[in-house]
């Protein structure tokens, strides 16, 4: 405390810039931080953790007692024609599964600065010495974690009552699959909430883009039966060659509708969903900060 | 003006209030266009994967164990009948609740509950709001899934679906009361609102013919007015059935109706009372 008033303020303001291992560190723990802070707003609210956990469960539900009234039991002819392998079940299983991480991406993601313009506490968090980009993903890390959870209890019931056949030896490289699919969905988290940003109804644009992914992603039914033009244009989403890759992995005899290299091509779709993210991020930030719109809504 | 509208009588004021409710609402509305393109349009893409995995599952447009089910194979008209009036329980079960909170979010909920008139009328005005914007989007998304999927509708079958539709809505006025009752008491209805809505989803038959649930699920179903819209509407357009034949199922819904108007009307009452002598109206 030799240290006057001054020189004490100027080091507590001091921010940490350049790439190096302890600005790295510091950020990192700015994003466990907010992926804990999310979490103990969570635990604040039992009813609403709970039924968001049970929420994945719901929405699989009907594809799946659905997908059994129309074939009148658990195995459909004409999806072994399409795909070799005619498991009603495990096909809509492995295509929910992922499902809910687009909702990670565009909701959880997406919103995540949308709400805390909600709470008031937007300013707060933008005047901290982090990356901005930083509190996004710690509320990403939160909110997979929380449907990484909900899809567990999807596959517990899942297998408990209807049966589900998977390969086990699929699971590692079917894993690889998801880490990648989950890092250009963060990507397109980051466009949506950088739309949050600037768009006072963004809820509309996100859940216009889910519904568009949705089904543009073979979530329920193989990519062949969507017309030519949508198969080419879900080439650009991370989940159609995911999930026509962990179905190649996970389901016997199963044969991938198209996508060539699936590991390269979702690097590819990674990196420049990542990159293309980061930008409009920084674009929009910048927009947002010098029209003083930041806690207009 | 006041003055004039104080010698009016008793039902013109109420008739009055209700029409400036209902009014207010759709201006509300009407501010935010893309809202509107939104409900109109886009529920469409909720249910279009349900028609895709029909196409990859069964390979044509008739599925023969639907047929076994239902009495009709067509399972296109089947998802979209189940999609429209799905929407209605979307926009009543949520907007009611969802409409008195943002009464008290905007700061307006004190004003609207000290005005010189009864409640009620009110909530009447906010009820046909809503019920006015679900029919539009209703009628949209019909009108583009006949385009899109080439259904087949008769000038016939319209004035007894109305009829069941505004059955349907009674009833889920019923319930919005009861969801409104309940957030002017514990505020944070949300999660209420949205639980009763995965028990609609999961136990009536919207996407699915209810004979797929199993018997216990089937009975809990059944206390559900959608449910027995549903049935109705679908015999009607599907199988071509007039009223005289699904009559059990009308008046299973009109009992229903009743019984949950009733409970919402009283529990709002009582709710209302309650908040006013706590003085909680406008906590949020």
């Amino acid at each position: 405390m030799n240290k006057s008033n001054k020189e004490h303020r100027l080091r507590e303001v001091n921010c940490p810039t350049g790439f190096n291992w302890s600005n790295l560190k510091a950020e990192l723990k700015a994003v466990w931080q907010a992926n804990i802070k999310d979490w103990k707003i969570e635990f604040a609210y039992p009813v609403s953790f709970i039924r968001q956990l049970i929420s994945p469960l719901v929405f699989l539900l009907p594809f799946l007692i659905y997908g059994l009234a129309l074939v009148g039991g658990e195995y459909s002819e004409n999806l072994a024609q399409l795909v070799g392998n005619g498991d009603v079940v495990a096909f809509i299983f492995t295509g929910y599964m992922l499902m809910g991480f687009i909702g990670t991406a565009v909701w959880a993601m997406g919103f995540s600065i949308r709400r805390e313009r909600w709470f008031g506490t937007l300013e707060a968090i933008y005047v901290t010495p982090t990356s901005r980009l930083g509190q996004v993903l710690g509320m990403a890390l939160h909110s997979t974690v929380h449907q990484i959870v909900g899809t567990l209890i999807q596959l517990i019931v899942v297998y408990l009552t209807f049966g589900l056949a998977l390969k086990i030896e699929g699971v590692l490289p079917a894993l690889g699959i998801f880490a990648l699919m989950m890092l250009a969905l963060y990507g397109f988290g980051i466009v949506i909430s950088a739309v949050g940003l600037i768009l006072k109804e963004g809820w509309v644009v996100s859940d216009s883009l889910y519904s568009i992914m949705m089904i543009l992603s073979p979530v329920a039914y193989p990519l062949i039966v969507l017309p030519t033009v949508a198969q080419q244009a879900s080439a650009l989403f991370p989940t159609a060659p995911a999930l026509v890759g962990i179905r190649s992995f996970l389901i016997e005899n199963y044969r991938a509708e198209a996508f060539g290299n699936v590991f390269l091509h979702l690097l590819i779709l990674g990196a420049a969903w990542i990159l293309f993210g980061i930008l409009v991020f920084k674009l929009t930030d910048k927009y947002v900060r010098k029209r003083g719109m930041l806690t207009k809504f | 003006m006041i003055q004039g509208a104080y010698q009016q009588s008793p039902l013109r004021s109420n008739l009055y209030v209700v029409w400036s409710e209902l009014v207010k609402n759709i201006k509300s509305l009407l501010a935010y266009p893309t809202i509107i393109v939104f409900w109109a349009i886009f529920p469409i893409f909720w249910f279009i994967p349900f028609i895709l995995q029909g196409q990859a599952f069964v390979g044509g447009s008739e599925s023969a164990s639907f047929a076994q089910i239902t009495g009709s194979g067509e399972y296109i008209p089947f998802i979209v009948i189940g999609a429209v009036l799905n929407s209605y329980v979307n926009t009543l079960l949520y907007g009611m609740g969802e409409n008195i909170r943002k009464e008290a979010y905007q700061g307006t909920l004190d004003y609207v509950l000290v005005a010189p008139c009864n409640q009620v009328y009110v909530l009447i005005g906010k009820a046909l709001s809503e019920s006015l914007s679900s029919t539009i989007f209703a009628v949209s998304q019909l009108a583009i899934s006949v385009l899109l999927f080439g259904m087949n509708i008769t000038l016939g079958v319209i004035a007894p679906v109305f009829f069941i539709i505004i059955l349907l809505i009674l009833g889920l006025y019923g319930m919005a009361l009861i969801l409104a009752a309940v957030s002017l008491m514990y505020k944070q209805s949300y999660d209420l609102s949205e639980t009763i809505g995965y028990i609609f989803y999961i136990f009536a038959p919207v996407r699915y013919p209810i004979e797929s649930l199993p018997t216990w699920a089937q009975i809990f179903g059944k206390l559900i007015p959608i449910t027995y819209a549903l049935i109705i509407v679908r015999s009607i357009i599907l199988l071509g059935a007039d009223l005289s034949a699904v009559y059990l199922e009308v008046i299973a819904l009109i009992i229903i109706d009743a019984v949950l108007l009733l409970a919402g009307f009283y529990l709002f009452s009582w709710m209302e009372k309650k908040t006013r002598k706590s003085g909680t109206i406008s906590h949020h």
